[in-house]
């Protein structure tokens, strides 16, 4: 049984078979359209934001060599595309509230006894969302198992070892912004 | 150096990734540093936590979108324009006067694809890549269909003769397209379809049960014709049904005594 690589499948792109964004599509939009909204985006904009990323798979199909990692080239097109997409935005409300208390009204409806619980984790999404972008960034990435982290390197600008003390330190931020709300 | 040793493997522990050395390169710097291994507990409490982060799924609107760009995409990669060529080719050919020859040819195609088909031999074990090129493709297909264009419920029949192993989802899809679809060329591509599937129970019924349910008359001698050359006598009892139509065309009524004796 042979499952062609992210990067076969690109290359196949790029040499005309368009179908094949197909398979990279239903591969990884789930875990696209996972950093956009973990990232703040309301679920509407995210399923926009993943689109745009492989629209713009396209329109730089060409440039594409195939010698690096797949998952880091395509989220280094997604880190992008965020940041133009705020960049044009930012005069619009800042999305991270709305999605937080999108959040807290979905768990409205858990049971009384993991109400502590359920406090604990939108207090910590809330805390995530305090941070500055390119730190909930690389939280998100760090926690996609699929991705090892000389490609969370290479989506950073970064070596290996520089992106995994910037995960520590990005932990270390959202535990010392978890800690404050709890004291608020 | 110690401390950005510590949360090198700190992260690597949080991970899983940590190899045996590793271990005890962490665990010496825990015992050297108890302020580490607090440090360490509080953000494996947020590490954790991050898990319960609820994330929607994406909705279908999602994944119509992106295949309609797709199918955009793979119109604009194929010979230029060789669809929609073909496409009109097949529109000016269905309007000429001579519904005669149309049905004749059309007769021949349907007879000759069926018996063509039969004598092809299935390829055995389909490769992963392969099953999830015919996914998406059916994926590709079943957005097409649900289209307003004609001309994009068109490509969408045309997409399905691509695919090696249709599912029921697709075979649903296209008798549905049959009976329901408002343009009689989608439904006479359709048809010329649903013949590559003739052996299927489900699209052999599918067909003899739209028979009462079609207008048009190229339709009607299509299928008389069809099963004529499937020699389908269930067939008869809906055929007689449509001949007590009273705005059958007289043509057409004649094709269908006709087929009814030769099925006998």
């Amino acid at each position: 049984m042979h499952q062609l690589t992210d990067n076969a499948l690109m290359l196949k792109v790029k040499s005309g078979e368009v179908d094949k964004l197909g398979l990279l599509y239903e591969r990884h939009k789930k875990r696209l359209f996972g950093f956009f909204y973990n990232l703040g985006n309301d679920p509407m904009t995210s399923e926009d934001l993943v689109q745009n990323v492989f629209i713009r798979m396209l329109k730089y199909k060409g440039s594409y060599a195939g010698d690096g990692s797949f998952m880091a080239w395509m989220f280094r097109t997604a880190r992008n595309i965020n940041y133009d997409y705020h960049k044009a935005n930012k005069n619009n409300r800042n999305q991270t509230d709305v999605a937080a208390i999108a959040y807290k009204l979905e768990d409205d409806t858990s049971q009384f006894d993991n109400m502590d619980k359920e406090d604990t984790i939108v207090q910590l999404h809330r805390a995530m969302h305090s941070l500055p972008m390119e730190k909930r960034e690389i939280l998100i990435l760090s926690k996609y198992k699929a991705m090892k982290f000389s490609e969370i390197g290479a989506v950073l600008g970064c070596s290996e070892g520089a992106a995994k003390v910037k995960a520590h330190r990005a932990l270390n931020d959202l535990r010392n912004a978890f800690e404050k709300m709890q004291i608020q | 150096m110690e401390n950005s040793n510590f949360e090198i493997l700190a992260v690597a522990y949080l991970r899983g990734e940590l190899n045996e050395e590793g271990i005890q390169q962490l665990e010496s710097l825990l015992e050297q540093h108890e302020e580490y291994r607090d440090t360490l507990k509080a953000l494996e409490s947020s590490w954790k936590g991050m898990d319960q982060f609820e994330v929607p799924e994406p909705s279908d609107r999602m994944d119509q979108q992106f295949f309609e760009l797709l199918g955009r995409e793979m119109e604009k990669a194929e010979s230029p324009g060789k669809l929609t060529t073909s496409f009109k080719a097949l529109l000016d050919w269905l309007f000429r006067p001579q519904l005669a020859y149309a049905m004749v040819f059309m007769a021949i195609g349907l007879g000759a694809g069926y018996v063509l088909t039969k004598n092809v031999q299935q390829q055995p074990g389909i490769s992963v890549a392969a099953e999830e090129v015919t996914e998406v493709r059916e994926k590709l297909v079943l957005t097409l269909l649900d289209q307003p264009s004609a001309s994009k419920r068109l490509e969408g029949v045309s997409e399905i003769n691509k695919i090696t192993n249709v599912d029921a989802t697709v075979i649903t899809a296209l008798l549905k397209t049959l009976n329901k679809d408002t343009n009689v060329n989608v439904r006479l591509a359709a048809i010329a379809s649903l013949t590559n599937y003739v052996d299927n129970p489900t699209v052999r019924q599918g067909l003899i049960q739209s028979i009462p349910n079609q207008e048009s008359p190229i339709i009607q001698v299509t299928l008389a014709n069809l099963m004529l050359a499937l020699e389908e006598k269930k067939s008869i009892a809906p055929f007689k049904q449509l001949l007590q139509e009273k705005e059958l065309d007289t043509t057409v009524k004649k094709k269908i005594e006709e087929t009814i004796a030769s099925i006998i």
